[in-house]
Formats: C-alpha cells, structure tokens, sequence
C-alpha cells in the first residue's frame, strides 16, 4: 500500500487549501501529527567542565581547562589592572600590544612570523595579552615564542616607526567607517572624554607617543603579579606546569611605580604621572542629540547609550540580562527586532546591550537604518526602552528569552574556551568561585516583576545620549526635537564638537574675484553672454523611480523646469515675462514674492553674472572640501534668501551651494553639490548634480543644447 | 622524494548516509560530547540560478523561507528555535542556500519538524513580502553601499563575467527586488525547494537510528521534484586586462585584482588555492610580508581562492598606506606574483602552508555546526561526504612545480580585472 505523499508547494495567502488529499498511514512512516510542534525529549544534564588553578612562584595565576576532544590547545596570556587615564599616552597601549611580536632579544620580526607559520599556529596580541593556538603535536615549541613575545620584547625603533605609520593610516581608514565612528563617538558620549573608557587615539595623539613610553608601558602593564596565564585543550595540568616552568613562571619585572598617593595619582617610570579614574560616570543632564556628518550617507548608524552601574557580582545581574534580551538581546525575537525590522523594515537589524563591569558598566542600543527613517527609529528606539519600564513583560516573552540563555548557556561549553573564561572572569571580577555553577539557578528564577524592576533601575531613556552618524542635510531638523536640550550638536569623527576650519584666503583676493574665475573657467563672459538658449537633460532615480529633467532657458527672462517619470509629468516650473508658475499633479499654482525674485535671478544658466545685484558677498576664506581646497563665498541677499556657495581654489569650477530657502511648502535646507565638468559647446558645464533637499537626489547630464533654437511655446502658463 | 603527508591528526569525520525514496540525501554524524544537535538543509539553488531580470531573488527567497508554512505561523519559526534554546541562520551564495539550527539534543524533532515544514509546505504571506523586500534593502545598504570599499565584489563581478549569472552579486539589485511576482515565488519553490535537490545533515548527540526513524517520518512524505536541468553557462576567456577606477568615500587607495579560476575541487583549483595562500596566508607569507612589513605600502593586503561550483576567481585587495599610491601598490603585487611564476617554491615554505591547512582542519570541525556544513558542501560540491575529512589531501600532494603552474596559467596579466579604488578627492 502506498501512501499519497502531499505535493509540496508554496502557500501564498492567507487561505488553505484544502485539497482533499489525505496522508495514508503507511508502515514505513512513523505516526507523527505535523500539525503542531512536537514535543522535546527529557532535558540533557549540563555540566561544566572543571578547570585546575595554581599559583606561580612569580605571583601569575596559572589556570588548566583540560579537554582532549580535539588535539588543539591553546594558551592566553592577560594582564589585568584598574584602567588609568592616558591622557596623551592614550595611543600608547594599542601600539604596544602592536609591536609584541615585532622584535624580541633573540628574535626579529621575520623570525618570529616564520617560527609561528612553521607550526601552523595562530598568535594575537593586544594590550591587555596575548593568545596563541596550535595543534597538540606543536605546543611545546609554541609556548617559548608566546613567552618571549609577551615578556621579552624590546620594541625596535624601526618597527615602531613602522607600526606608527600604521596606525596613523588605519586612523584614515576609520574615519571612512560609519559603524568605527558611531563605535567611538558613541563611547566618549558614555563615558566622557576624561574617563579611561571614553578615552580617545586621534593623529596628534599617536604622533606624540614615543617608543620609550611604549616600552615604559609594557613594565607597568605586563607584570607576572598581574598576569594569568590559561591553558585549554588537549593538555594535563601537569604538562602545562612542566612548559610553565621553562617560562613564565620565573619571569620578573622590576617595580617601576615610583610613587602612588590616596586620590589615585601615580608615577610610573617612563610614562610620568597617570590618574587611576576613581570618579564613577553617570548620565549627565538630559537627552541629547549629536550627529556626525556623512554627506549621501544612504543610511543612518544609530547608538542610544549610557554609563551604568551593573557590577558581574550584582544579584541583579541575571534580571538585567533576561531585560536587555528581551528588548533587544540577541534573540531574533527581541522587541527592537520585532519592532524596527518586522514590523517596520526599516533596518536589517536592531539590537541593544547591557554591560556589566566592576567599575563602570554600559547600555547601547544599536542600529543601521535607511536614511529618511533615522528620527522614526530613534522614536522607537525610545518608545520600547519606555514600554519596558511601564509594563511587565509577557510571560510568553520571558519564557521564551529564559529558555534561550538557558540553551544558549549550554551550547557555548560545546568550547572548552568557554569554560576558560568563566574562570577568567571570576578572578578578574572578584565573583564568587561558583557564580557560573549556579547560573542556570539564577535565570531560572527570574520573574517578571525582577525584568521590570531591572527596566526601571538600569535603563535611561531620559539622560541617553543619542548619536546619529549619517547624512545631515539630508536628515535636516528632524532628529532635533528627540532631545531635550532643544537642540542638536554636531561632532567631528573624534566626538569633539565640529568645527569647519577656515583658512585665509590669499591677501586682496575677493569674492567677486573668485566668481570672475569661476565664469572664466566655464568659458569666459563673452561666450556666456553669447548664450540665447539653452537645453539641458538630466536623469535622476527618486525613490527607486528613473525620473527625466528637462531644463530650458531663453534669454532673457524664460526657464522651463520639466520632471517626468514613466512618461508622465510629475512636476512643471515656468518662468516668463517676471511671472512664474508650478505645475504638479494636484494642481497650479503661482509663485510669487521671494521665491519668484530669486527665481528671476536664475533665469539664466549662468546667474552668477548677476550676484552684484542680489546683495553683498563676502569670502570668510578657504576651506576644506572632501580633500580640495575651496573659496567660501557668502552672499547675503537682499531679500534675505541668501546662500553659501564653495569654488575650487585650483580649478575655479564651483562645488557646492548651500541655501536655506523660505517656499510655499515650508522651510528647506538645499544642498547642492557640482561635479564632473564638461564642455559643451565651449562652455563647460557640470555633469553630475547631487542635491539634498529633505531627499537626495543625484542628476546626470544627459544632452546639453546650447543655441539650437527653442519653441517659444515651451514657456506658456496654465490659466 | 615522498612528501610526508600523513594527514592531518584529525580523525575522519564518521558519519551514516541514506537516500530517501523522494531523492532527499541524508547525512547523519554521531557526537556524544556536547548535548547539542545541529539540524540543516542545503539547498543546491543559487543565485546562479536566478533569471537576469531577478537579480537577487534566491536570497530575497532565503529570506521568506523564515515566513512560516502551513503549520507555522508568520514569527513563529524563530520562536520555536529561540524558545527551545536554539540558534537559527541561513545564508546564501551563488550556488546554494543553507539553513541551519543548533539546538539542545533533546529537541531534535522539532530542527526536524521545521526544516521539513519549510521543504513540504512554506508559506508566504504579502505583509511578509513586502516586508522582507525592504528588509533586503537596508541589508544591502549596510553591508555594501554604506562601507568604504563595500562595493568592491559588486564592482568586480561585473567584469569579470560577461554571460554567467556570476556576474551580479547574490544581494541583487533594488529594482530587481521590486519587480518580483507571486508567479515568480511559486516556481522558485516548485523548482529548488525539493527534497531530491537537497541534502539533510542531523549531527551531534543523536542516537543515529532514532534519527533516521524521525527524519523517515518528516520528511519521507514529502513528494519528489521534478528532475532538475541545470543548464550549463560556459563563461568566455576573459580577453586581455579589463582595467578601471571606482571613486569611492575613502581616504586610502585600494587595489582589487581578479583572476578567473578553475572550478571549486578541481586539480587545478587546489593548486591556485595554494599560490593564495603562499601569498597572503601567515604573517611570513609573501606579500604580508613585502608589502606590510619589508615596503611598507600595504595596511592591509590579502589574495583569496572564490570557491564557485563554476570556474570562480581569485581576488587580491590590497589598502595603501597613508602617502602610497594605487600604482605603486599594484606594481608591488604583481612583483609578488611574477617571483612565484619565476622561482620554484621551496620545500621548506610549502611545509608551512601544510602545517596552516592541518590547523584549519581541526579548527573548521571544532563545532558542531561547521561539522554539518563541511559534511553538507562536500556532499553538495564533491559529490561525497567523505571529502570533508578527506580534502585535505588533495591540498598537500600540490607540489612546488604544480604551484608555478597554477600561478603562470591563472594568474595572467592580460586576463584579469584590476580594479583602482580612489578618494572621491581624487575626481577631476
């Protein structure tokens, strides 16, 4: 007897079809009722692995989680201590931990990279450690390199320059990187510039770091008293103590704290004197708003955060966790998940994070959205950090999210590393020798008034500092009214507030002398004053659409702005005779006062001819833009609708208009940016036109037709 | 002279494997030591198979394919997952789509249960289309329109292919996105989505006859597909050198260069794997070591094999450092490449990238989800499950003649893309 199987296929709807096939019981297939989920099987035992802890004769706290699963082992060398303020040795640690494996007593750089590639083995440092893997059959010959790099380093002058340049490369390179710069930026909102965790390395810090003080840091930083040294894998304690021996566990450092007072100032030899930071930072004032420009940025990186007081040991540790889950943990379940992604689509992702630390921890919510919806999220954003306070969650949502960190718990001793850093962490958090064993204990436990009462304690929507790193022009006011402070600061990619830099202009140089240029470069003002008319057209794509722009102009006095898309007109704009209409689909109407007096004036293709007469322009000087110098000229209009236009000092050609403009639909930020010139006809036009006005769009000259003739029914009003 | 390739110290991946009737192949790998399970599906559909005018619809479908089914409500995949304590993921390229659960042993029928509800009966309503399809947007503008250099395999793709769906990326394109039908779903689905195009692989701590019995019960009902026709693109030679510059938000130049490879487990695709490693694996390894250290041009460089079921590429990309050039960057790495094309490698250096890939083979199969994907690939690209332990070999019986080969035949100058990366500064 055969069984009629189910056609497999696709549902689409919300109607099922009920086709009237029906399974037959077969004897090959067990009985099971796929119309719900089946049920588990009785819960597995989860059982830590255990690890073994001995101290050196040095005073390093040697740790073994042995584990022969797989014939790898790897070792992790760290070095704790309270954190210190750099100050302006702030670049001083990351090159450090850089510059381990560059060059050590017996050893070069090369040297060392060939010995590590020979065992096929992996080593990472960094400027709390080290941390190496090989298969077992290598480890004895890979521990005396991790040894030696880790304790025996001299930093070479050459590799230092080296790495310096490095860094200072790498620097560049983040600065292109949206989420680096929300990362950072975000981290000097939390915790303050001051604070060795808001604490942050630019170009001027790293080129005052020297090599002494890198080698200054390595004496005050990596000291066996302060160090662990774990083993994992494929390896007896006894083996490990056997390779310790050889190694580690007789090395030495000498003191090099020359003097420590009460209020945590300390002198160290080579690196002067350094602040341990005992002031705890709190959420100060109330929400802000900052932005870090990106100009075209299709999307806006978004992080909420602030400092938080959560140590690991805290009782309500667990309650915080299953909170922060809940509303955006991990789980694809999560409320920022749910909200920002399948409710809204907005994002591919939002989530938020809770860190414990001992001295000061830390909430980010976190999330990547398109453009025009940045203020909707972050009011989102908000609305779910306040939904989660004001109400208890769902028992389906905590059982569902104490379910999760109870599996997700026991998947991760799948890695014996795991084991490794719970024991890592309870000696460097000071946790009690069985916080881990009674983790599960702990979840468990947690009801929902413990996650609302968490919500209340450790969120802060009020006092968060939320950070936008994305397109200003094209987000405008939008995010402002999200602060509290009633306004909106703008920062640099470092976090300190933007300022735009502007560099004197050459002596007696003027701004009708940089229009003059201007005008020259385009072809020179007899030519343009040959212009009769004009035809120019450009493509564009506005919200997924291909749109057409056609601009005429006849001189004097007529321009005709047409926008099509899918062969209908969109949008229509005619100037004539001093009077001037637009067109769209709900209708016509006239454009009058300001906004037709400006328009008169850009009734030709070059109306920089006739900015004498609009009102009075300055040249503050020279600026940066995007890597080009530029003249900024100020035009002060006297109809107050002025604008800020930015003219390349070496070509002459402008790049750039800033207008704030007073329309019928309300005020507006224009932004318009000129690229890619070409002639046409002897007179040289922009080719690529991007302009941010609420929306950015990005115009490509198509045809330009200069003096072809044009029908003068072109420039007719709708009556 | 024998080259000593006892292999690598890792015990062959044990497994069982059985054919369904409906044409479903499945692996089934026993690991008592963790009470965890991993339950996936590969797919043998990529976007190498979608049409020219639905550019990215495989991995829009990847998405949907979260959407539920008959018996699963829309949100309610994940929650079963996340809610027995599992973890639940997909991903897409241009030959397969994989999905893939890890749960607590003790949930086995349910990874079962939903792999076999998505492969018997999905469902897809219009709020979840619309709703994946923007979805996919903002995944395409984060992960390539909003990075510096994030374009670079969109960019190369498209020169280096003229004729074979390789040559648009597997995210698509927005206009794509929008243009998709409920026709369109429906077929995708019939065609690809069948149990005698896709592979199961249950592994962890499962005793493999309740395995068997559960995944005869879920997915044996489960009708046959129609026999599938996978057509052949043969993709030209690449003629002579397809050079160009792409401005890009950036303060550092970068240079892309793509050469076009054998197909993934070929002889030859080894041997082009080991001229990238010898170039760019290890801190020791040639222009690591040339062009960070020793010259000082690169902040980062890096020559990948793109593994594809078709002939694929090799991509070098390298960043400059501050104050150098893309030329100058460039010369370097073709100067890298010219010495392996000169000089025989010599034994000692070849021992290095056999003592990295013995490593990796251990490190890719420490857990149990990268376990069930080596089993499932090496089934799905090598036609047995025993290449995943097995691979390895054919890795170290390249020898230094078989690596100037490999590096003079495919590593051509007047076949490939090069690709300049510079700031927008730069333009004009």
């Amino acid at each position: 007897m055969s069984a009629a199987k189910r056609p497999n296929r696709l549902q689409l709807g919300v109607s099922l079809a009920l086709a009237g096939l029906f399974m037959q019981p077969s004897m090959t297939f067990a009985q099971i009722d796929r119309r719900k989920a089946p049920e588990p099987g009785p819960a597995p035992q989860v059982t830590i692995g255990d690890h073994t802890a001995m101290d050196l004769p040095n005073g390093m706290k040697m740790i073994v989680v042995e584990d022969h699963r797989l014939p790898m082992v790897s070792v992790e060398v760290r070095f704790d201590q309270p954190p210190h303020v750099m100050g302006d040795l702030a670049a001083v640690p990351d090159l450090m931990g850089e510059l381990l494996g560059a060059g050590t007593q017996w050893h070069t750089k090369a040297e060392i990279d060939e010995s590590i590639d020979r065992l096929g083995a992996r080593l990472s440092s960094g400027s709390n450690g080290v941390y190496a893997a090989s298969l077992k059959k290598h480890f004895d010959k890979l521990l005396p390199i991790v040894f030696e790099v880790t304790a025996r380093s001299t930093f070479p002058a050459e590799e230092f320059n080296k790495a310096r340049d490095r860094y200072l490369s790498a620097l560049k390179q983040r600065e292109d990187d949206p989420d680096a710069i929300a990362d950072e930026v975000a981290r000097t909102l939390a915790y303050g510039k001051g604070h060795p965790y808001g604490e942050v390395v630019t170009p001027e810090l790293v080129d005052k770091a020297a090599r002494k003080h890198v080698a200054a840091y390595h004496k005050f930083h990596f000291r066996p008293e302060q160090g662990y040294l774990v083993f994992v894998g494929d390896i007896t304690p006894a083996e490990a103590r056997k390779l310790a021996d050889r190694s580690f566990a007789n090395w030495e450092v000498p003191e090099v704290v020359t003097d420590r007072s009460e209020t945590g100032r300390i002198s160290v030899d080579g690196l002067g004197e350094l602040r341990l930071m005992l002031k705890v930072p709190r959420a100060g004032g109330v929400r802000s708003v900052s932005i870090v420009d990106r100009p075209g940025a299709p999307q806006s990186v978004v992080r909420v955060t602030f400092p938080v007081e959560l140590n690991p040991a805290d009782p309500r540790a667990a309650h915080a966790q299953v909170m922060n889950t809940i509303l955006g943990g991990g789980v694809f379940n999560a409320r920022l998940m749910q909200n920002l992604r399948e409710d809204k689509a907005f994002t591919y992702g939002a989530y938020c994070s809770l860190q414990a630390d001992r001295y000061v921890g830390r909430y980010t919510a976190s999330t990547s959205v398109r453009t025009d919806v940045t203020d909707s999220a972050i009011t989102e954003i908000m609305y779910e950090m306040e939904r989660i306070r004001e109400a208890p969650v769902t028992e389906e949502e905590l059982t569902l999210v104490k379910n999760y960190l109870a599996g997700s718990f026991a998947r991760s001793l799948e890695d014996p590393r795991t084991v490794a850093r719970m024991v890592l962490r309870t000696y460097i958090d000071g946790l009690p020798p069985d916080h881990y064993d009674t983790y599960l204990q702990r979840l468990e436990a947690v009801t929902a008034e413990d996650v609302r009462r968490a919500a209340m304690v450790f969120l802060n929507p009020d006092q968060a500092s939320v950070l936008v790193v994305g397109d200003k022009s094209a987000i405008g006011n939008r995010i402002t009214p999200l602060s509290y402070r009633k306004s909106m600061a703008q920062l640099d990619v470092h976090g300190d507030p933007y300022r735009e830099e502007v560099l004197p202009a050459p002596p007696g140089m003027t701004a009708e002398q940089v229009v003059e240029k201007y005008l020259e470069a385009c072809g020179g003002s007899p030519t343009i004053a040959g212009i009769r008319d004009l035809h120019m057209r450009m493509t564009a794509t506005m919200q997924g659409i291909p749109v057409t722009v056609d601009q005429y102009f006849s001189v004097p006095g007529k321009r005709l702005t047409v926008m099509r898309a899918n062969g209908q007109e969109l949008q229509r704009e005619v100037l004539a005779d001093g009077r001037a209409q637009r067109t769209s689909p709900t209708g016509t109407e006239d454009i009058i006062e300001m906004e037709l007096e400006d328009m008169v004036f850009e009734a030709h293709p070059f109306p920089e001819e006739r900015y004498a007469e609009r009102g009075r322009m300055v040249l503050p000087g020279v600026v940066d833009l995007d890597g080009r110098k530029a003249y900024k000229v100020v035009m002060m209009a006297d109809n107050g609708n002025g604008f800020t236009e930015y003219y390349d000092m070496e070509s002459g050609f402008k790049l750039r208009r800033e207008e704030f403009r007073t329309t019928a639909q309300g005020n507006l930020n224009i932004v318009t940016e000129y690229q890619d010139y070409r002639p046409e006809n002897g007179i040289q036009f922009p080719h690529l036109i991007e302009q941010v006005a609420g929306m950015r769009m990005v115009l490509t000259v198509k045809e330009v037709a200069v003096n072809e003739g044009l029908d003068p029914a072109l420039f007719v009003f709708e009556e | 002279m024998l080259a000593t390739n006892a292999p690598a110290q890792m015990k062959p991946i044990a497994f069982t494997e059985f054919d369904l009737d409906n044409g479903l192949h499945v692996i089934v790998h026993e690991d008592r030591s963790t009470p965890i399970v991993a339950v996936s599906v590969m797919y043998h559909v990529g976007s190498k198979n979608e049409r020219e005018d639905r550019r990215g619809f495989a991995h829009f479908f990847e998405h949907l394919l979260f959407e539920g089914s008959e018996n699963i409500a829309r949100g309610e995949f994940s929650k079963y997952v996340e809610g027995a304590g599992g973890v639940l993921n997909a991903n897409t390229n241009g030959d397969r789509t994989y999905y893939y659960e890890v749960l607590p042993s003790n949930q086995l029928e349910l990874g079962l249960w939903l792999e076999s509800e998505r492969m018997m009966h999905a469902r897809v309503d219009q709020v979840g289309i619309d709703t994946q399809r923007e979805v996919v947007k903002e995944e395409r503008r984060q992960r390539y329109e909003n990075q510096p250099y994030g374009s670079i395999l969109i960019e190369v793709l498209k020169r280096a292919y003229t004729v074979h769906p390789y040559k648009w990326p597997t995210i698509g394109f927005m206009e794509d996105l929008n243009a998709a039908s409920e026709k369109d779903y429906k077929d995708f689905y019939e065609t690809y989505y069948v149990p005698n195009n896709a592979v199961l692989v249950v592994a962890g701590d499962v005793d493999p006859k309740e395995a068997r019995r559960l995944v005869e019960a879920y997915f044996g009902p489960i009708a046959r597909g129609r026999d599938l026709t996978r057509r052949q693109v043969e993709e030209p030679v690449l003629k002579g050198e397809v050079r160009d510059v792409v401005y890009d938000n950036i303060q550092l130049p970068a240079v892309v260069q793509a050469y076009r490879i054998p197909a993934y487990g070929t002889p030859d695709f080894y041997a082009v794997d080991m001229v990238n490693r010898l170039l760019s694996s290890g801190n020791s390894s040639r222009l690591q070591k040339a062009l960070k250290d020793e010259q000082q041009k690169a902040l980062y460089v890096g020559a990948f094999s793109f593994p594809f079921e078709d002939p694929g590429l090799a991509i070098a990309f390298a960043i400059a450092n501050a104050g150098v050039d893309a030329q100058a960057l460039e010369e370097a790495m073709d100067a890298e490449v010219l010495r392996l094309q000169q000089d025989l490698v010599q034994e000692e250096e070849l021992a290095k990238l056999k003592a990295q890939l013995e490593t990796e083979q251990v490190m890719d199969n420490a857990r149990i989800a990268g376990v069930a994907s080596n089993l499932a690939s090496a089934y799905t690209f090598l036609g047995d499950a025993r290449a995943a332990s097995t691979e390895i070999e054919r890795y170290l019986a390249i020898t230094p003649k078989d690596i100037q080969r490999a590096a003079t035949t495919y590593f051509n100058r007047d076949s490939r893309v090069v690709l300049h990366y510079l700031p927008k500064s730069q333009k004009n």
